[in-house]
């Protein structure tokens, strides 16, 4: 076992790490500066257990009923061959008749080893003289700083023409053609994720990275029905920033030498020097936190009387100002700004004095 | 359906079977479902008793055991009904929804997942003690059990083969069947023409599903395109299915507790 294995085995206190998916991959790129994310999720670490360890318990991730109804959906739509979605297909994207062909990459030979999988998702999709159409659940993997991560999407991947498409099938409704634009974004986000694996799985099969589709195809059941619905996801945008935060994610011996040695997040410690080990690993608290992170109480906790707790709007006003108090006071003009200052200084204390005109004292 | 009390006597003696050996594998559940089956059973062995014992042309009393919401023949013959109907491997919610349709009678949904290890622990202790046995479709590529598909073992192996058309094949062929079981069924059956209509929708030309004649020249418009390429790749996965043993043939061959494959990459 090589050095950086048995420094994260400690981190994680030991047994079996948890592993990457889309869904913490996307997260760790909504907030890339946050190493405590980052340690903690390079290292497998159980977050949720960790953060009720430390004090704060809590729900965190879908609710039961959400997920069972995905599952539900996903099942109607997959159902008897992918009759729905053949439909939706040969509707919007000129798939012809003879393109049915179905690959299902659940298992193989009911064994569900993910390496295995991998493998034989290598050769079906590699597969020229009879190209496939529908891939159902393949088995991608990316590299997340330094380190390789089983992809196991819930999806289809498609192949028309020699080009492959991403299908999401998400349970989220497309009222009147409208959707929930965080669910949209979020759905959208962990697309990329899987276009950029897909690509990568297909470069090293001597294709190019171009006959995978950045036009993904998202499948919602359409305004209050269970009849899905199909919607083309742009992800270009989404792809450039996921590969510029991937590439910073710094390798796992940087990150590492940011971390103490013998710093152990083990739920087996005492929670008062978890929670010490813990606030010694930097954490950068956004509002956005709530909804990608276990820890997000903890650090919301922490953070406290920051500026940047408020969100990314406020800390872009207040640049260079750090604390609430020192908001305050620069308001009030009781503390000398810096040069760095000087410009949300002068924006305060005026928004102090309109304050004080409209308000008097009374506040 | 009246079974005669022979008939009877072997049912229950198969069910004891079956109780023995889910209580031998710990299946509580299972052992719990089929013991209603069984108490059932011996109500219905009663009355046929008495019957018997009253006068002799028993036959023409009335029926009087099953009701419509719950079929006192056995799971595996309500499987083996819809599975005949369909005449091609089909996935528990569909075998459900036929027999539902046809049949009259609900099948819970969870006691066929029970089913298909049962059938197969059955096979393994007594090899073709039974007419048939509900087993697996197989994969065509690695002669595997498939995910949730059920077939009857005494079709040809070829028919319970899948290869990557086979599952629109499937569906085309089950949407003919149907429409053909509705177009012979005396009176109209409201949840057959819904299920009908579901495949409709995903038929190219195939309407709205009340024409059960319009749904099968559809399907089997599209079926031409298919069938060829599927029936080809099905024969030539045939083929190798001869080196297996026979609870292989049956239930697939498992890739279990492989060595880890080396890294083609």
């Amino acid at each position: 076992m090589t050095d950086v294995e048995e420094r994260l085995r400690r981190i994680r206190g030991g047994g079996e790490g948890k592993r990457h998916n889309a869904r913490t991959i996307s997260a760790l790129t909504s907030n890339p500066g946050c190493t405590r994310r980052a340690v903690a999720d390079l290292a497998g670490v159980d977050k949720l257990a960790l953060s009720r360890h430390v004090g704060f318990p809590g729900q965190f991730g879908q609710s039961p009923f959400a997920i069972t109804r995905g599952q539900q959906f996903e099942a109607q739509v997959k159902a008897d061959g992918c009759a729905e979605l053949i439909t939706l297909l040969r509707e919007h994207l000129m798939l012809s008749l003879p393109e049915v062909s179905y690959e299902d990459l659940n298992d193989v030979g009911g064994n569900t080893d993910n390496r295995l999988r991998h493998l034989e998702t290598r050769n079906k999709l590699g597969r020229r003289d009879e190209p496939g159409t529908l891939f159902d659940h393949p088995m991608l993997t990316l590299d997340v700083a330094g380190r390789q991560v089983f992809l196991e999407p819930d999806l289809i991947a498609f192949q028309v023409k020699g080009k492959f498409h991403i299908v999401e099938i998400k349970s989220f409704a497309v009222i009147d053609g409208q959707a929930d634009g965080a669910k949209v974004a979020a759905a959208a986000i962990q697309s990329a994720v899987y276009v950029l694996a897909l690509r990568d799985l297909v470069t090293a099969q001597g294709m190019s990275p171009d006959d995978v589709s950045h036009n993904v195809i998202l499948v919602t059941p359409k305004d209050f029905s269970n009849r899905p619905m199909v919607t083309f996801v742009d992800v270009r945008k989404q792809l450039t920033v996921l590969r510029r935060q991937l590439s910073r994610l710094t390798r796992v011996e940087e990150l590492l030498d940011l971390v103490p040695d013998g710093l152990s997040l083990s739920l087996d410690n005492d929670p008062h020097d978890v929670t010490f080990d813990l606030g010694s690993i930097e954490a950068r608290y956004m509002p956005q936190c709530l909804n990608t992170c276990e820890l997000a109480r903890f650090c919301r906790h922490e953070a406290q009387g920051s500026t940047y707790a408020m969100g990314r709007t406020v800390t872009e006003e207040l640049g260079g100002v750090q604390t609430v108090t020192d908001v305050l006071d620069l308001a009030r003009g009781v503390l000398p700004p810096t040069p760095e200052q000087a410009e949300a200084a002068a924006l305060l204390r005026l928004a102090w004095s309109i304050r004080r005109e409209s308000l008097g004292n009374a506040a | 359906m009246r079974l005669s009390i022979e008939e009877l006597e072997r049912r229950m003696d198969d069910l004891r079977a079956d109780m023995r050996r889910a209580a031998a594998a710990g299946h509580s559940d299972l052992v719990r479902d089929l013991r209603v089956e069984l108490r059932g059973l011996e109500g219905e062995w009663d009355k046929a008793l008495a019957g018997l014992a009253r006068e002799r042309p028993a036959r023409t009393a009335g029926p009087s055991g099953p009701t419509p919401a719950a079929s006192l023949l056995p799971l595996r013959e309500q499987v083996h009904h819809a599975l005949t109907l369909l005449t091609v491997p089909a996935a528990p919610r569909l075998i459900v929804a036929v027999h539902q349709a046809f049949f009259g009678a609900s099948i819970p949904n969870a006691r066929l997942t029970s089913l298909r290890r049962d059938e197969e622990k059955s096979f393994r202790s007594a090899p073709f003690a039974r007419p048939y046995y509900l087993c697996p479709a197989l994969t065509a590529d690695r002669l595997a059990p498939s995910r949730g598909l059920l077939s009857v073992s005494t079709w040809p192996l070829v028919d319970r083969l899948v290869g990557p058309l086979s599952p629109r094949v499937h569906f085309l062929v089950s949407a003919i069947k149907i429409a053909e079981a509705i177009e012979r069924a005396p009176e109209y059956v409201p949840e057959a023409v819904r299920l009908l209509a579901r495949f409709a929708a995903n038929i190219p030309g195939g309407g709205d599903g009340r024409e059960p004649g319009t749904v099968a020249s559809a399907a089997r418009a599209e079926l031409v395109i298919h069938e060829e390429t599927d029936r080809i790749a099905r024969e030539k996965a045939a083929k190798r299915t001869q080196r297996l043993t026979d609870v292989q043939r049956l239930f697939g061959v498992r890739l279990e507790a492989v060595s880890l494959v080396e890294d083609a990459g």
